[in-house]
């Protein structure tokens, strides 16, 4: 019995972890799948969302949601103005080298975010104790803040609104159409810019959400970007680029994995455990777990 | 009278040639006398520190350049292949008390193996999915490097004993000049060999180069392992030039920076890689009080580099080079001029 509950416990961490890793990973796979970008300077865009959401909620004195929704808005403007300054030249110029060209320009765009934070807020936390006080209370002795749950309600209403979206709607549809094939999507008249613009600044907007979400437990410092920012990435490559199905059961698999790397190995070697896990996985299936089921696979 | 001049002019020509094979251009000897002779000029020592630590980044950005320009393959974990050597070596030296002089090499060889046996495992596979994995095994050894304490010391850092116990640096400088030397002579003369017209070949159109026969993987490991085993061997030196280790030597943003400034040179050129770096390391230096300015100038100026100048500096220089004197198609001018030849043998 007490297994039982230590196993339920473990899994109801690992959902929560997941949550929010499957709706950063979910942004990522977007523009992949249908901007063909590897985009590096997502963790910063996460950052942004933490920096937007802490000015929300002290300084503007919003509540825990408007707070939320304001980093969500801001964090898609950036996107917006990144896509139209940066991507929209270079996918006037570059042909051949897009996928190689565009992955260093948002290297490029990771450097210069992150050190324009440090620049206008310094390398000092800004983090807030708590959203919402309180604990939700399971069948078991452990307890969740509210803030996790919470955080992880909003991740599951993002990725359904998203997923609705792309399936209901006409301009979801579009971007579904530029996923497969961006030719023919020209040539039955999608606009080709708009369509691109809106999901750099939606897959923008998610990992501004995530960074919101998480603004509790993880304070906004400049260099935070980079541990959501693998992780994303793990979650990609296990499952195969630009399958945003695939990435919510990713996320919740590496979810689950860190979870359980994290309660059976003690000090710094779960990234390590969990690190080689991956790396094994992906020697053995290069493809990603679900072969190829995702528009775009790792193996070109 | 007349005859002799001739054959001077021969034998200067044929120098040239010759030169020119393994990557020299006159302007490039003059260059190298000018640099060999500046500890004898300057005696500041932090002036001399600094040309140190741009040669070193002279010497990793070429050896970036040789996979990302030529195979198209762009190694995010490229610190910790330099942070494989500078351990490797380190810990021989502390632990073993070997002589610095023997594990120096030691480090670049520890770090082409674990390049070759990478390489071999994810090579085969498409650029993106290389990237990344040599990013995910370069974040895990930085996590275990900072975790086995007993031998490292983790984030404290470790003491690893100088290679020179003089306080002055001008031994240093000299050893990494050498060793910048040396590694640019190699990378240019496989680049130039039939070996780097496979690269080549394999950077522009894998599937094209695969169909005539070339075997992809063979020259992909080969490249990857070179420039790994360069890394390692620069950062063996770094080790004990540097004189304290930490894990942090490893981290993606040290890639980064490596990465920029190969990009900045100019890919697939290898020299502009090395000027990139002479140029750029004094300059963020003395750009020192601009703090994260700089760092964001760094940015700025690998984005315009990749979407308006994708040959980077080097292509720059080249058009500069054809302004000037329109009959410099041949191999004069600068070194990259053999190498478009063979381009356009292709």
């Amino acid at each position: 019995m007490e297994l039982l509950v230590e196993w339920w416990d473990l899994l109801v961490t690992a959902i929560l972890r997941g949550g929010i890793y499957a709706l950063m990973a979910v942004g990522l796979s977007l523009v992949f799948g249908v901007m063909n970008i590897a985009n590096f300077a997502y963790g910063e865009l996460y950052m942004l969302g933490a920096y937007f959401a802490y000015f929300a909620f002290t300084v503007l004195n919003f509540g825990p949601i408007p707070a939320m929704i304001f980093a969500a808005m801001m964090t898609f403007i950036v996107g917006s103005i990144l896509e139209k300054v940066f991507f929209y030249p270079l996918r006037q110029r570059a042909k051949k080298q897009w996928l190689m060209n565009s992955f260093l320009v948002t290297l490029g765009i990771s450097i210069i975010l992150q050190n324009s934070a440090k620049l206008f807020w310094g390398s000092t936390y800004y983090g807030i104790t708590q959203y919402w006080g309180g604990r939700i209370r399971g069948i078991s002795s452990m307890s969740i803040s509210m803030d996790r749950g919470v955080g992880f309600l909003i991740a599951v209403i993002a990725i359904t609104a998203l997923i609705l979206f792309l399936s209901k709607t006409r301009t979801g549809r579009a971007i579904r159409a530029v996923s497969q094939d961006e030719i023919g999507a020209g040539l039955v008249g999608i606009d080709l810019n708009f369509i691109h613009t809106l999901t750099f600044s939606l897959s923008a907007m998610l990992a501004g959400i995530a960074g919101a979400c998480l603004l509790s437990i993880n304070p906004a410092y400049p260099t935070m970007g980079i541990q959501p920012l693998y992780k994303s990435w793990f979650v990609l490559i296990l499952c195969g680029m630009g399958n945003v199905g695939g990435s919510i059961i990713g996320g919740l698999l590496v979810g689950l994995l860190e979870t359980i790397t994290y309660s059976y190995f003690s000090g710094g070697w779960q990234d390590v455990i969990s690190l080689t896990i991956i790396i094994m996985i992906l020697l053995f299936k290069p493809n990603g777990l679900f072969g190829n089921t995702g528009v775009k696979s790792a193996v070109e | 009278m007349e005859t002799e001049t001739k054959n001077i002019n021969k034998a200067t020509e044929n120098w040239t040639k010759r030169l020119n094979k393994i990557g020299l251009s006159p302007l490039g000897m003059g260059l190298l006398v000018v640099v060999a002779l500046i500890p004898m000029v300057i005696t500041d020592e932090f002036i001399l520190r600094l040309l140190i630590s741009a040669l070193m980044f002279a010497g990793l950005a070429m050896a970036f350049d040789f996979t990302a320009g030529f195979i198209n393959i762009v190694n995010f974990g490229f610190a910790a292949f330099m942070g494989m050597g500078a351990y490797t070596s380190g810990l021989l030296v502390v632990k073993l008390g070997w002589s610095p002089l023997m594990t120096i090499p030691l480090g670049g060889f520890m770090a082409a193996i674990l390049g070759f046996g990478l390489g071999l495992l994810t090579l085969r596979l498409g650029g993106i999915f290389a990237s990344c994995m040599t990013w995910f095994v370069a974040l895990a050894m930085m996590s275990t490097t900072g975790n086995l304490v007993d031998l490292t010391q983790g984030y404290a850092g470790i003491t690893i004993p100088l290679l020179f116990e003089s306080v002055t640096n001008w031994p240093y400088y000299y050893i990494i000049l050498v060793m910048v030397f040396v590694i640019y002579i190699l990378l240019v003369c496989i680049t130039r060999s039939h070996i780097g017209l496979a690269f080549r070949a394999i950077g522009q159109d894998l599937e094209a180069a695969a169909s005539s026969g070339v075997d992809a993987t063979y020259y992909k490991v080969m490249n990857f392992t070179v420039s790994c085993a360069l890394a390692g061997f620069l950062g063996a030196f770094y080790a004990h030039f540097i004189g304290i280790l930490t894990p942090t030597l490893m981290h993606t943003s040290h890639t980064v920076e490596i990465m920029a400034i190969a990009y900045i040179g100019g890919r697939g050129t290898i020299w502009g890689s090395f000027a990139a770096a002479m140029v750029m390391i004094p300059a963020m230096e003395f750009m020192k009080d601009l703090l994260e300015f700089r760092m964001i100038l760094y940015g700025v100026m690998m984005i315009l580099v990749m979407i308006y100048y994708p040959k980077g500096l080097a292509g720059l220089w080249e058009k500069l080079i054809h302004l000037f004197s329109p009959k410099s198609e041949d191999t004069q001018g600068m070194p990259n001029g053999a190498g478009n030849k063979i381009m356009k043998r292709i």
